[in-house]
């Protein structure tokens, strides 16, 4: 591309100089050519001028010969040469005088010509006078005062001076003409040269431009294969529509996942793939979520992509028979440079086999939580009636056994609820319920639950809740507050005591379990929200734990779009932190 | 009079633990059946005051047991309380089909009775002797 951007600016430079060259030399040219047309106009003239003069003197001779002929001889016709000359004259001095006025100089020297040749013609005249009247020998007498002969030698001399310079203005002129001439042919030529060259470059450019745009046009083609090859191996669902929902292209898995071929796609609705129904519900929601209208149809689809938002979500995808399948789709806006809208992209994955995998995962924890939970509450249920003593009192050893029995049966069964409840929590198979729940009563409910084992255990709960209501799932979260008391109960020595407080901090809650326990390590506040991460191995056996507790608190608060982490000074307690994001539609203050 | 309970599970030892925990710590008069359908038949005949019912039992499972109970006007008015191993059990829906609260197991056999009166609101029939036991 740049390379296509700098050759396009020297054709442009190119252009313009040649454009300026060629210009300069045709005015160059043109002026030249004018020129060399007045010089030889010029030349012309003065060679008219220079014969005219030539026959001036030629007519002048002419008549004196005749004068003297018609002195000599006496005869009439001897007079018709001169007579003939005499009117010649009469009409070259005047073409002179029309042709030397133009230049001063030689106008100058016309007016000095003119008297002469009058004088001279007046001696002819008189001449001839004295002939006729006076006889031969006044005739001599006039040619012997050689008059006649002097204005002869003058204009003679004149004639001669004017055409000598006429003559070397002659000479200057063809040379400057000639010098135009070769300027010309020189410009000419040099024109020629540049055009030639001009073409050449023309053509070079032209040869590699093609060159350029048949690499570019193969590389184009190698990346269109490449991304389609790309598009149609993806392993998702992409098709392209207009800014209204008319299909423009599609990949090759839609084609197999909706059993349609591209061009019958193509132009149509994309609704015609979606289940009205399900859209309806969208919109909807949506028109609830946004606080705006939003159509059922398209606009379901599309409005959150169109503001810029991500949107992902589930829904369900329409095959040609008729038949469905559940897609994870991303619904994306495509945008111009200008950023104007130019229609949407919709990436989907196909979630069949996702979903058949949770289907057997329910099954299978539908199954075991049964299998184990049977036997198990057989033993318990047997091992609490003997330590009970319903069925009798058992001997000190035997009662001991018994007990130690059920206390391992209860752990059992803790461990067996815990692991079911994580992996469903986790598998995100349980629905998150939210519904608008009182902070104080959350706390309260908590608090309450373990209540009776605190006071077993010799520990105060001081209870310090906060005003408002949070949007969660009030089950879970009280299953993830018992958690963390009863883990504070745990390690709190006898007489402890656990502050249970909640405060609203900026855009959250924040719920706060403190004890005056044991502590936590500093390297191991992250890894105890692990699976069966426990600061002391001993602890599951000893503080009867299952080692999922904050596993299991992590994941509701995750579930929750909240965050849960841990503060301690060893040997001096704990803190527990669950915050709670306060968003507008998850908070409401009574 | 003692009140007369009938426990229906298809397992034994769980049917003998409840009717041990029910009698001896509750004082109730238990009578057990180890099928939904025999369930039925024994609740016909011997119109207990209340019926604990398994969920999850081969044949007639418990939900069925559940609806046809509900639905035979003799016995549609006798309280069943669903026991069940299943974590994934929807209580709203099973209190919907007519049961009057779920017991999971396993259960407390210390507190089973309790646990049973609170859910149909009866004063505990706990013996004197079972509770000073149990304290």
């Amino acid at each position: 591309m740049v390379m296509i951007g700098r050759i396009r600016l020297w054709i442009i430079a190119a252009s313009v100089v040649s454009l300026a060259a060629l210009s300069a030399v045709s005015w160059l040219s043109y002026r030249n050519t004018k020129e060399l047309i007045a010089a030889n106009q010029r030349l012309a003239r003065a060679h008219k001028m220079i014969e005219d003069l030539a026959a001036l003197h030629v007519l002048l001779d002419g008549a004196e010969t005749s004068c003297r002929d018609y002195a000599l001889s006496g005869r009439a016709e001897s007079l018709k040469p001169y007579e003939a000359a005499l009117a010649q004259l009469d009409v070259t001095m005047q073409v002179l005088r029309r042709d030397l006025a133009a230049d001063p100089n030689r106008s100058r020297q016309f007016q000095e010509l003119e008297p002469v040749v009058n004088a001279r013609l007046e001696t002819m005249k008189e001449l001839v006078q004295a002939r006729s009247a006076s006889g031969l020998e006044a005739a001599v007498r006039v040619l012997q005062s050689d008059r006649g002969k002097k204005l002869t030698d003058e204009i003679r001399q004149q004639i001669s001076i004017v055409q000598t310079e006429e003559r070397n203005d002659l000479l200057d002129r063809e040379r400057e003409s000639r010098e135009r001439a070769r300027s010309t042919i020189l410009g000419v030529g040099v024109t020629c040269l540049l055009g030639i060259v001009l073409l050449l470059t023309a053509s070079l450019v032209i040869v590699r431009l093609n060159r350029q745009s048949e690499s570019d046009h193969i590389a184009l083609q190698n990346a269109e294969r490449i991304q389609r090859t790309i598009l149609n191996s993806a392993a998702y669902s992409m098709i392209s529509t207009d800014k209204t929902g008319l299909i423009l292209t599609v990949n090759a898995a839609t084609e197999k996942w909706l059993q349609y071929r591209g061009a019958e796609l193509a132009g149509s609705s994309i609704l015609g793939l979606h289940d009205a129904a399900e859209l309806h519900s969208r919109g909807v929601q949506l028109t609830r979520a946004m606080g705006m209208p939003v159509g059922g149809d398209y606009q379901a689809l599309v409005t959150k992509a169109g503001y810029g938002v991500a949107d992902d979500f589930e829904c369900t995808y329409v095959r040609k028979d008729g038949t469905r399948f559940p897609v994870s789709l991303s619904v994306t806006a495509l945008r111009t440079g200008g950023n104007d809208l130019a229609g949407y992209l919709m990436i989907a994955t196909d979630l069949s086999e996702q979903r058949a995998i949770e289907k057997m995962k329910d099954e299978f924890v539908s199954v075991v939580s049964h299998e184990l939970r049977t036997p198990l509450a057989s033993i318990k249920g047997a091992l609490g009636l003997l330590v009970g003593g319903v069925t009798g009192p058992l001997p000190p050893k035997a009662g001991e056994m018994a007990q130690i029995a059920l206390s391992n049966s209860d752990r059992l069964s803790r461990l067996v609820d815990d692991i079911l409840d994580l992996q469903r929590i986790e598998s995100g198979r349980i629905t998150i319920d939210k519904r608008l729940c009182n902070v104080a009563a959350l706390m309260k409910e908590s608090s309450e639950s373990v209540r009776l084992v605190a006071e077993g255990e010799g520990v105060t709960i001081e209870v310090s809740p906060c005003s408002g209501s949070i949007n969660a799932d009030q089950e879970r979260m009280v299953q993830a507050l018992i958690n963390l008391l009863g883990n504070a109960i745990k390690f709190s020595p006898w007489g402890g005591r656990i502050e249970f407080a909640a405060e609203r901090t900026g855009r959250s809650v924040v719920f706060r379990v403190e004890d005056n326990g044991r502590g936590i390590p500093k390297d191991k506040l992250e890894t105890i929200f692990e699976r069966f991460q426990q600061v002391d191995a001993s602890d599951a056996r000893e503080k009867g734990g299952t080692g999922l507790g904050l596993a299991i608190v992590r994941s509701i608060v995750q579930q929750h779009g909240g965050r849960v982490w841990a503060e301690s000074d060893l040997g001096k307690g704990s803190k527990f932190w669950i915050q709670l994001p306060l968003e507008s539609d998850s908070m409401t203050t009574e | 009079m003692r009140r007369t309970l009938l426990v229906i599970d298809d397992d034994r030892d769980i049917r003998q633990v409840a009717k041990t925990s029910l009698e001896l710590v509750g004082g109730f008069h238990v009578i057990l059946a180890d099928s939904g359908q025999r369930g039925l038949t024994l609740a016909h005949e011997a119109r207990p005051d209340a019926i604990i019912l398994d969920l999850m039992m081969p044949d007639l499972d418990g939900r069925t047991t559940l609806a046809h109970l509900k639905q035979t006007p003799e016995m549609a008015s006798i309280p069943v309380i669903m026991l069940t191993a299943k974590v994934q059990v929807n209580r709203q829906e099973l209190v919907g089909q007519g049961a009057a609260g779920v017991l999971v197991k396993p259960f407390d056999p210390m507190q089973l009775p309790d646990q049973v009166c609170e859910i149909l609101g009866w004063r505990s029939s706990r013996k004197d002797k079972n509770r000073s036991d149990a304290e």
